[in-house]
């Protein structure tokens, strides 16, 4: 079910873009921000609200990698799997979330703060290895740090 | 030299002080045409990866009065590649006036940056540099009293690596899956919404308002005669030093190495470059101290100068294993149109999982050698080449390694 | 008018005209899944590849435009080997289902494979893509994922012919899969077109599955007369049963056809035909009704009772030139009628028409030939003969009809017809068209040919119709295909 927010903002956001198909990846973002993740619902809804066929947003729901189909966590962890980051590390980071979190990719802790899941190459390989959780980076990660990380979104 | 990284200008004072939106006076007193011969005599080549010449390509724009577009290419997915987001960093509205004064050399009033999904904080930094600039009459209706009109839109991408394909960009911006278009017809002719449009990397319309204020001929005395300028290479791996770097073009790769990365750290030794980005073919480190980074010099070595993304790669990494994350890369990032693509990199992934693990034959190497030549040529987009180059390269230049795989005797992944 | 060479021929392009079909037009054949001559060109398939002078790489010749000089190469070794590579990429991910797959005969893969392919395949069995089989699509598809070669030749039918978006394409790289819109599925009445230019297996009629091999079938061209478009049609048959109805692609009249057609075959079998004639509640056997009618016919004719005769829209020229002759020669009565059709137009925008009757335009030649009134004038009479469908329009009660019908009902005297399945006949479509239908299967034993029935009937009567139909016929203005 679409929530409060995008019904009355979906307007504005539409009239930003020249045509409205442009509009559609921002339109998905903001369901997303407002219900964690996109249900094949928020899409029929989506589907009259803009007058655009319901085939036409699940394709492009589907193909990009960014939008949740499922529900993920509070915090979303995306680390990177690519060449550089797995040279420097990626692989002990993956183990240790998998270890201390409980969670397979694209699963949730039984706490519902996290998900994680293995993602490409994120454009910070200098500082690898990253990770990505919900929008923010953070590069030069290692076990330690991701720990504290952890710890500290956890008190939030 | 540096050019577009000489200095930190993170916002429009800072970048004014410095000569920033100096370029747009100039050029608005030139006619549209006499700025895209500047940009031809610079010869300036594009600087995402495909290293076409930039003058050339806003030459094909057709000069009536339709409606046309500029749009910046700010999807930089290619492993490896960490250089725009520099320049969105440190000098943001260099992008923002090279779109300016590209939108007036081919007639657009509009513009759309492209930027990866994944880049929240960049595409933030973007739009706030875009405000700036319109709040200082920049952009906007009437552009210092010109009469040349210019207006960008930021578009934000959803994780697809294809995006960062011209056709497959604006079939995103379109609102669709970002799959390739048969060419042609052109995007100068038929681009986004039928248009012709100029699609142009981060860094390449970042050299444009330092063209203009040089001077194309004098850029174009920078580096080397086909391969001017200054270049932004991101470096990656054991090296002392990793990050970006703006070099002159045609500076030595060992001499690169040595004195800028500051040589490999941790005792580990040079095995192979990717020079330009994953899709480029490996070269071994004896063919690495032998070239110069220059387009013609890594052409001449069997591989390409790319992107400029850098990965070193040490004795302590196995390179069927590295093989493995870049197929496994390709395949989770085809968009599956056409045949050759979406089935050979499904297949090559899985075959380069079972080489790794032991599982297959020496005939097997010899038909992932063959899938890759498979692939290669036939498909819609460019994708299925940026694999196939590097299986061919790795599988002729570490055979040794794919052999100790099929019997079970790798010292660095122990299997 | 481009100038090419193709394969050492020199051959002349039409502005505009696609390698491809410049080749189709002179007998070269390309291999091909995606491009479909009705859809727009997708090039994902490159089965199409061929070789073009100084240019490089091998090109789509679907999406490639001719060009004045072109020297193209349809079958060189290059080519050859980059359409055995396609199959076999094609061919790692598809499932092993020949022996349960209704495409057989007729599957793209297959009769590529056997031409241009024939290489042992190289994938390992186990790593095979699994994806959803037997899926319901609508009331007459099913779809299997794992047969999809991903040509998008349905999904491009759903949004350039019939407009509805309900197929697309869901998820990239190898795991993109056909998926429906659920709100709608797939509910647009051409969805079995669908299931004829998908190259494969992956969508098959529910109607058609596992029923017969297509190469034990035979076609028999007709036409279909459930509307007015009259759309050409292929009747796929064996041992006197209909199969499956397809539509036979021409300029004149249709490229595809819509469901309701090509179920209409269902009408042969179906537990509503009437396969005896059924006189107040009893069966008669084909001479016993001449006998009945003729005896009713004439005891109404000696009792002086005002006969009507009402012409069909259903029926074919034939059948209603009998009609008119009986009323005419036989009963000498003045009343006969035809009934106008609705505005004859495409109500769709594709294929279906608003008038539901096949004849309409081939009965309007008749009315002015013979000075038909409209069924405007038409007053009370004593006996009705026409056809069941057009009198439930009439005001009157049932005892006073005869009817000619193929279904079954409630009125008390209806003579059994043939359908046109079972019988020839000449139809004149909204388009002015005249085409006939073929007898495909054989008809219950006791029903009738029309014109048959009403000229035994004048036999009785001692009349003996001396007149032909192709003579009739040829003095009608009709357009002729190619006019």
């Amino acid at each position: 079910m679409l929530g409060e927010k995008i019904k009355k903002n979906y307007k504005s956001i539409v009239e930003k873009f020249e045509k409205k198909e442009s509009a559609l990846i921002s339109l998905l973002y903001e369901i997303q921000k407002e219900n964690n993740y996109i249900s094949d619902g928020d899409i029929s809804e989506l589907s009259s609200l803009i007058d655009m066929p319901y085939s036409r947003i699940k394709s492009v729901l589907t193909f990009y990698t960014m939008f949740n189909q499922k529900k993920t966590g509070k915090y979303h962890i995306q680390v990177c799997r690519n060449l550089s980051c797995s040279m420097s590390g990626a692989r002990n980071i993956i183990n240790f979330i998998k270890e201390n979190l409980k969670i397979n990719e694209h699963e949730v802790s039984d706490d519902g703060l996290f998900s994680y899941t293995t993602v490409e190459c994120l454009g910070a390989c200098g500082s690898s290895p990253v990770v990505m959780i919900n929008d923010t980076y953070y590069e030069n990660m290692d076990e330690k740090k991701l720990r504290e990380l952890i710890d500290k979104l956890r008190k939030e | 030299m540096k050019i577009i990284l000489e200095k930190e200008l993170f916002d429009i004072k800072t970048y004014i002080t410095n000569g920033g939106y100096n370029a747009i006076k100039k050029a608005l007193t030139m006619t549209p045409q006499s700025v895209i011969d500047e940009v031809k005599k610079s010869n300036l080549r594009g600087r995402g990866g495909a290293g076409f010449p930039t003058g050339l390509k806003w030459s094909f724009i057709p000069k009536d009065k339709s409606q046309k577009y500029v749009v910046c290419n700010s999807d930089e997915s290619e492993p490896g590649t960490f250089k725009d987001r520099e320049i969105i960093h440190k000098n943001p509205h260099s992008i923002i006036e090279g779109m300016i004064i590209a939108g007036y050399a081919i007639g657009a009033t509009k513009g759309y940056i492209y930027i990866r999904g994944e880049f929240v904080r960049e595409a933030r930094i973007i739009e706030k540099t875009i405000y700036e600039a319109k709040e200082s009459g920049y952009l906007g209706k009437n552009i210092l009293n010109s009469g040349f009109d210019f207006d960008i839109t930021v578009v934000r991408g959803a994780g697809a690596y294809i995006c960062g394909e011209e056709t497959a960009l604006l079939e995103s911006i379109e609102g669709k899956q970002g799959k390739p278009r048969i060419k042609p017809p052109f995007p100068a002719t038929k681009g986004l919404f039928s248009s012709p449009t100029v699609i142009n990397n981060v860094e390449t319309l970042a050299a444009v308002p330092y063209i203009m204020i040089m001077g194309g001929e004098k850029y174009s005395r920078i580096g080397k005669e086909k391969s001017s300028g200054t270049k932004l290479f991101s470096v990656s791996g054991p090296v002392n030093k990793p990050g970006v770097y703006e070099i002159e073009l045609g500076l030595s790769f060992k001499d690169f190495l040595e004195n800028y990365l500051m040589g490999m750290k941790d005792g580990v030794k040079l095995k192979a470059v990717i020079v330009g980005g994953s899709s480029v073919p490996v070269i071994t480190a004896d063919e690495a101290m032998k070239v110069n980074l220059d387009y013609e010099s890594l052409s001449q070595a069997g591989t390409m100068l790319g992107s400029g993304g850098m990965i070193i790669i040490g004795d302590n990494q196995c390179m069927v294993e590295a093989l493995y994350i870049l197929a496994r890369f390709y395949h989770h990032e085809s968009c599956g149109q056409c045949t050759p693509c979406r089935e050979g990199t499904g297949w090559i992934y899985k075959l380069l999982s079972e080489i790794l693990s032991g599982k297959c034959k020496e005939k097997d190497i010899d038909l992932l050698y063959e899938i890759a030549e498979n692939m290669m040529g036939r498909t819609i987009c460019p994708l299925a080449d940026a694999l196939s180059m590097p299986v061919m390269s790795f599988v002729k230049k570490f055979r040794n390694e794919f052999d100790k795989h099929i019997e079970g005797s790798c010292e660095i992944c122990q299997r | 008018m481009p100038k090419i060479n193709v394969d050492g021929k020199d051959l002349i392009a039409n502005d505009g005209e696609s390698i491809l079909n410049v080749c189709e037009r002179n007998g070269i054949y390309i291999p091909r899944y995606c491009y479909h001559p009705s859809l727009s060109v997708a090039g994902n398939c490159r089965m199409c590849l061929v070789e073009i002078e100084k240019m490089p790489k091998l090109q789509t010749a679907c999406s490639t435009i001719a060009s004045e000089g072109m020297v193209v190469k349809t079958d060189s070794e290059k080519v050859r080997k980059a359409r055995k590579d396609v199959l076999e990429f094609l061919l790692i991910n598809h499932p092993l289902d020949c022996s349960i797959c209704d495409q057989v005969g007729e599957c793209f893969l297959q009769d590529y494979y056997f031409t241009y392919g024939l290489r042992k395949s190289r994938f390992k069995l186990e790593n095979k893509n699994q994806k959803q089989k037997r899926r319901e699509v609508g009331k007459y598809l099913v779809l299997d994922n794992e047969r999809c070669i991903l040509c998008t030749r349905c999904v491009r039918f759903s949004n350039e012919v019939t407009k509805t978006d309900e197929l697309f394409v869901n998820s990239r790289g190898d795991r993109a899969f056909i998926d429906i819109s659920p709100e709608k599925g797939v509910t647009n009445k051409y969805s079995l077109n669908i299931a004829d230019i998908c190259p494969v297996g992956a969508f098959t009629s529910k109607d058609f599955r596992f029923k017969q091999r297509v190469y034990m079938l035979q076609t028999t061209k007709s036409i279909c007369t459930l509307c007015a478009t009259g759309c050409k049609i292929n009747i796929w048959h064996n041992n006197n049963t209909i199969y499956r109805i397809t539509p036979e692609p021409n300029i004149y009249t249709n490229t595809w056809m819509c469901d309701d057609g090509r179920m209409n075959y269902k009408i042969v079998n179906s537990s509503e035909r009437l396969t005896h004639s059924m006189i107040n509640g009893t069966e008669y056997n084909k001479r016993q009704t001449v006998k009945q009618v003729f005896n009713k016919l004439s005891k109404a004719m000696d009792d002086k009772l005002r006969i009507a005769v009402v012409l069909s829209n259903y029926l074919s020229i034939e059948d209603n030139i009998s009609l008119i002759y009986l009323a005419k020669n036989v009963l000498k009565t003045p009343y006969i009628f035809s009934i106008e059709s609705n505005q004859q137009k495409i109500e769709d925008g594709i294929l279906i028409n608003s008038d539901k009757s096949p004849n309409s335009n081939g009965i309007k030649l008749l009315v002015k030939k013979y000075g038909i009134k409209d069924i405007s004038e038409y007053a009370e009479y004593d006996i009705v003969i026409g056809f069941y469908e057009d009198i439930k329009n009439l005001r009157i009660s049932l005892v006073k009809t005869i009817l000619f019908s193929y279904k079954k009902s409630s009125y008390p005297c209806l003579i059994a017809l043939k359908t046109y399945f079972e019988t020839d006949g000449s139809f004149i479509n909204w388009q002015g068209y005249l085409r006939k239908t073929a007898k495909v299967v054989n008809s219950p034993e006791n029903t009738f040919d029309l014109h048959h029935f009403l000229m035994e009937v004048s036999h009785l009567f001692a009349v003996y119709p001396d007149f032909n139909f192709k003579g009739i016929i040829k003095d009608l203005k009709y357009k002729e295909e190619g006019q």
